[in-house]
């Protein structure tokens, strides 16, 4: 009940919020549609991505305004809230949706079904920056052929590994399930201190490079339908791998089982992990926070099963425009802040690979060893989750981290948990039909 | 406590007794006018309130009611709901997690953490009411200080002390040779994950239980202590023959009170590792139709679950409120 009242409060803060920025922009609305002479344009970031956004969108502001006169309102959004807030503000309508906004690639779905999103798709095609996007990353945004945004950054998850715990043990950097096995064993054995492989039960990115590379898909399509794949064979075996780390090799302990991203990440700042999979903008982060591994980190894309790499889910952030009456205006910005010298300056500053094979392709050539391995997992193994509101849904309901923490607690053999979640899934899919 | 309650009693039986001494005529008009003037001024003076009320609380509640019989999709501008009858509902009460996970779930947290709450809160209010002035203050300070603490951070710091081979209270353990910590984790129980809840919410509730009683402690005279003393009474005797008896209505407040808190606990629960919907046998309805309504984006269900949640809520006051006045009756 309270949290009716709350949310009412905030669509109604929100709504005020939204008026007042709002307000100075009414007269001049015959003119031209980019010269933005008098217009605000509100624009939702999220936050922690950059670690320090502020000074990079006043520098964006600047050269807007220079550029067209419009003046830029950055509001910065929380990663966890950001879903329900931009819910509330799509259901208040053109006053209460931010004009620009970063939207995450998997929230896609949702938010173009109800309409608030403007179909790019032609004018990407104009201004020419079409050939240049990552294939991946432009999929990801795209419903029925029609593009909802211009990617703006993306994130990849690799194995990160401490080089010198490895070079002490003269272990090498795995390149199949069995060799990360039995190197996760041996480090077991040889530094009791540290977690040789988290297994953690609330990082649904980390379980889903097993199942793609056992052979197995979260879910499938057939002539519009969506239906569960996790409790296929392939799937299953996957699975069953991925949690045999913890369940019968014990290389992760107990604590790790409700562990989420984040704290796997403190556990690396605290110098506990030995190797884990994780992000490409985590090392910089760990470093920051441990500066005595510096130059101890090294990476390696997710080994196949037998060879090769496993896929591992290419995530990231697009920039959208809202169907606003100042939706031209807001295409100009979006092409400021995605292309040329600001699109480099982000990636730079946050660790993350921009959304365009020409700048990316630049990063590459850098040869860093602890971006280079990440890209090539981008570029060559790179996986979407299914592209439907219904898996937005089975992810904030946690189904994987639910079937992975009952395997990993024994309460359930990996194919009760599998088809368990499958149903579940399957129930969630059915719902939305 | 007492008194506001069955306050109105005494004097209406004024006026009734005074009402056949003025049958003059002349005066039927001002009395007609006095009797309208009566029946009118306190809804007039309750008027406000009321009104606050009603926009804050039962047009929500109107709204929920309305959105627990509709299937509704968000749509840019204003959502779309399909008035689906009372489906939700249906498929709510006839569903296996609800009986065998969610409702004991929150049924025993919620009785477990009321009993616990007003036991130590009634404790603590004994033992400040018999402190001196200074002692009493220092006391008073640091319990509210536990209530004044938001959930959040009371939940984190309740979190980071059972954390799993790293928190105080798990190492302890491991060195006391209770627990295995590198195959312990409580989180992921459903016994364990309670009683820490239950911890968290007895410690930031029992405050508040503490200061009402005390309040009601200190306004039953002392004669009556002596006159039991005199009679041979022991301390428990005395306990349960004269404070409890002459402060119940307090009781009966902090109860219900209670109650209706311990049973929507949401935070709390929420926050902790598997809590926020992972680990489906730590349910209970808060989280429950929070997930069904946000993570879900069916906010039919959530609806209607919460719908359940109050009807709950409202049996329970309904039942707490009768005794109360019937308390109050006997009392006169």
């Amino acid at each position: 009940m309270k949290r009716r009242v709350i949310a009412a409060g905030i669509a109604m803060t929100l709504g005020l919020t939204a008026t007042a920025c709002g307000s100075d922009d009414g007269s001049d609305s015959g003119d031209k549609a980019t010269d933005g002479k008098g217009k605000t344009l509100t624009v939702w970031i999220m936050e922690g991505t950059n670690p320090d956004a502020r000074p990079f969108f006043k520098e964006a502001e600047k050269a807007f305004q220079k550029k067209t006169g419009a003046k830029i309102h950055v509001e910065y959004q929380q990663w966890a809230t950001a879903q329900k807030k931009f819910t509330t503000a799509i259901e208040g309508g053109e006053d209460q949706v931010p004009d620009v906004a970063e939207v995450g690639t998997t929230w896609v779905p949702q938010f173009a079904e109800t309409g608030a999103l403007v179909d790019v798709t032609d004018d990407v095609k104009q201004s020419g920056l079409n050939d240049d996007l990552v294939e991946g990353l432009k999929d990801a945004g795209t419903l029925d052929g029609k593009q909802y945004g211009m990617p703006w950054y993306a994130g990849v998850r690799s194995i990160v590994y401490r080089k010198d715990v490895f070079e002490k043990h003269k272990l090498k950097a795995p390149t199949t399930w069995k060799e990360l096995q039995s190197a996760a064993k041996t480090l077991k054995d040889k530094e009791p201190g540290m977690i040789p492989f988290p297994v953690a039960g609330g990082a649904e990115m980390f379980a889903t490079p097993f199942i793609w590379g056992a052979g197995g898909e979260l879910a499938t399509e057939s002539g519009g339908k969506w239906k569960s794949g996790i409790n296929s064979p392939e799937a299953v075996k996957g699975i069953e791998f991925y949690t045999g780390l913890a369940t019968k090799d014990k290389v992760s302990p107990a604590k790790v089982n409700t562990w989420t991203e984040k704290e796997v990440g403190d556990a690396w700042g605290k110098g506990e992990v030995a190797m884990s999979v994780n992000g490409n903008w985590t090392p910089k982060a760990i470093v920051e926070a441990n500066p005595d591994l510096k130059g101890k980190l090294a990476a390696v894309p997710i080994p196949g099963q037998t060879g090769g790499m496993s896929k591992s889910f290419l995530g990231g952030s697009y920039l959208s425009t809202f169907n606003t009456d100042k939706k031209d205006l807001a295409w100009e910005f979006v092409k400021m802040l995605t292309t040329g010298d600001f699109a480099a300056k982000w990636a730079d500053e946050t660790n993350y690979f921009p959304g365009q094979n020409s700048e990316l392709k630049k990063i590459e050539a850098k040869k860093d060893p602890l971006v280079e391995p990440f890209a090539k997992q981008m570029l060559e193994a790179g996986a979407t989750v299914p592209k439907t509101k219904a898996y937005g849904e089975i992810q904030a309901s946690k189904v994987i981290p639910g079937m992975v923490q009952s395997i990993l607690t024994g309460k359930s053999s990996v194919q009760e948990a599998a088809d368990k979640a499958a149903k579940d899934m399957d129930a969630i899919f059915a719902k939305d039909k | 406590m007492k008194d506001t309650l069955v306050g109105g009693g005494p004097e209406e039986d004024t006026t009734a007794r005074r009402r056949p001494a003025a049958p003059r005529p002349e005066h039927e008009a001002a009395l007609r006018k006095k009797k309208l003037v009566g029946l009118t001024r306190p809804w007039l003076l309750l008027a406000p309130s009321l009104l606050v009320l009603a926009g804050l609380l039962l047009w929500p509640l109107i709204q929920v009611g309305k959105l627990s019989m509709q299937d509704y999709a968000v749509k840019f501008g204003g959502g779309v709901g399909t008035y689906t009858g009372f489906d939700h509902y249906t498929d709510l009460l006839t569903s296996e997690l609800l009986w065998q996970t969610v409702l004991p779930n929150t049924a025993f947290f919620a009785i477990a953490c009321v009993g616990l709450t007003v036991a130590l809160g009634t404790l603590v209010a004994l033992l400040l009411n018999r402190l001196g002035p200074t002692w009493r203050l220092i006391c008073s300070i640091a319990i509210l200080a536990a209530w004044a603490m938001p959930a959040v951070t009371g939940t984190y710091v309740w979190i980071w002390l059972f954390q799993p081979q790293d928190g105080m209270v798990s190492q302890i353990a491991g060195s006391m040779g209770l627990i295995d910590p590198e195959t312990t984790n409580w989180f992921t129980e459903r016994g364990p994950f309670y009683a820490i809840a239950t911890l968290n919410v007895v410690h930031h509730g029992f405050p508040f239980v503490a200061i009402t009683v005390l309040a009601g402690l200190m306004t039953i005279p002392k004669e009556l202590y002596e006159a039991g003393e005199l009679d041979g009474a022991n301390a428990w005797q005395r306990f349960w023959k004269i404070t409890v008896p002459t402060i119940k209505p307090v009781f009966l407040v902090v109860t219900i009170l209670s109650t209706i808190w311990d049973f929507k606990v949401f935070t709390q629960i929420y926050l902790m590792p598997g809590g926020d919907g992972a680990n489906e046998e730590v349910y209970n309805l808060g989280v429950f139709s929070y997930i069904q309504a946000f993570a879900k984006n069916d906010y039919g269900t959530g609806a209607a679950s919460a719908v359940l949640l109050t009807l709950l809520l409202l049996a329970i006051t309904i039942v707490y409120i009768r005794t109360l006045f019937r308390q109050g009756e006997e009392d006169l």
